[in-house]
């Protein structure tokens, strides 16, 4: 660059140069990420994002957390799927807002589509005022790990049908989580899942995780998911 | 694309020739993925055509959260005070370090 005016005509004496930058390729969401966190504060929200394998049962705990919280905390959804709005029609079955993202493809929602989904929930809702806000991730557990929304508290679960080894096999989504559920718990007599090795292995990856283990089809089991809830929503 | 077209506009270049990123091994990004979308979306843009790509992975490491000791991300217990509380940092980053142009 020319150093007398500012302008950009190159310097003829120098004809590669190396420019050392040290920016995040992820920079972009990073940044919408920060905006939507302090969009939900601004709330009065404490956001939750729920990831999971496709089938661990996060819409369904969600139904019943709502069955028992909903007298207590204003509670908004945003449902993230490659396709169908199913999963927010459910929420709305039960009297509370949600917002259906389709990615249509996309296998993890990003900080933009939250922010737009954060804007959905406000207009559909007429509310800007919310306690809790979850937001539930496509089904997959390797690449919503990646993708900062803008949550307050990361929730990571896994069902006992899918085995104990998970923690193990994707680090990545238990290290970035604050909370690790266990859900289906029913259904242990019939499965090999050791909740041990869960235990064992998902504290070894992030010693600071809390650890619950739950079943819908067992009310009691959810006290420590809802207690936890309510901790949050206080803050 | 975007940041390294940005960034040739800013330094008045007329070709990118190399461009350097560190990625971590907890990043969740594939090196060789990131490299085979880098080379197509590369011979699309005339700035970027010449452009090749240099990785470099980095490692985590682990801080042992009794006695704050950091060390090697494949080691189970802490070297000083035996703690199995090892937690990992860094090794999550996908970063543009630095560009070489002309």
């Amino acid at each position: 660059m020319c150093d007398i005016c500012g302008c950009h005509t190159p310097d003829p004496e120098q004809t590669t140069r190396t420019v050392d930058v040290h920016r995040s390729l992820l920079e972009a969401n990073t940044r919408q990420a920060e905006e939507n966190r302090r969009h939900f504060a601004a709330m009065g929200a404490v956001a939750v994002n729920m990831i999971s394998s496709p089938g661990a049962g996060k819409t369904t705990l969600l139904e019943h957390t709502i069955d028992i919280l909903a007298g207590e905390m204003r509670i908004g959804v945003i449902e993230g799927d490659i396709e169908t709005e199913r999963d927010a029609d459910r929420i709305r079955a039960k009297g509370i807002p949600a917002v259906q993202l389709t990615t249509g493809g996309a296998c993890h929602l990003d900080a933009p589509m939250v922010h737009k989904g954060l804007h959905q929930l406000q207009h559909d809702s007429g509310s800007d005022s919310f306690d809790v806000i979850f937001i539930e991730n496509v089904g997959n557990l390797v690449c919503p790990a990646t993708f900062d929304l803008g949550e307050h508290q990361r929730i990571v679960l896994v069902s006992v049908p899918e085995g104990s080894d998970k923690p193990a096999k994707y680090p990545r989504a238990f290290i970035s989580s604050q909370a690790f559920l266990i859900t289906k718990t029913d259904l242990l007599p019939y499965f090999d899942f050791s909740l041990d090795e869960a235990r064992k292995e998902a504290a070894a990856l992030n010693p600071g995780l809390k650890i619950l283990e739950l079943s819908v089809k067992n009310g009691s089991s959810l006290d420590g998911w809802i207690n936890y809830l309510r901790q949050l929503a206080k803050k | 694309m975007n940041q390294l077209c940005q960034l040739a506009d800013e330094h008045g270049a007329t070709a990118i020739i190399t461009v350097r990123v560190s990625i971590g091994r907890l990043s969740g990004i594939v090196a060789d993925s990131f490299s085979f979308g880098f080379e197509t979306l590369a011979g699309e843009n005339s700035l970027t055509k010449k452009a090749a790509l240099e990785i470099t992975l980095t490692e985590p490491v682990q801080r042992c959260l009794d006695c704050r000791l950091v060390a090697d991300f494949s080691t189970k217990t802490c070297p000083r005070c035996d703690s199995t509380r090892l937690s990992p940092e860094g090794g999550d980053e996908l970063v543009l370090t630095q560009v070489e142009m002309e």
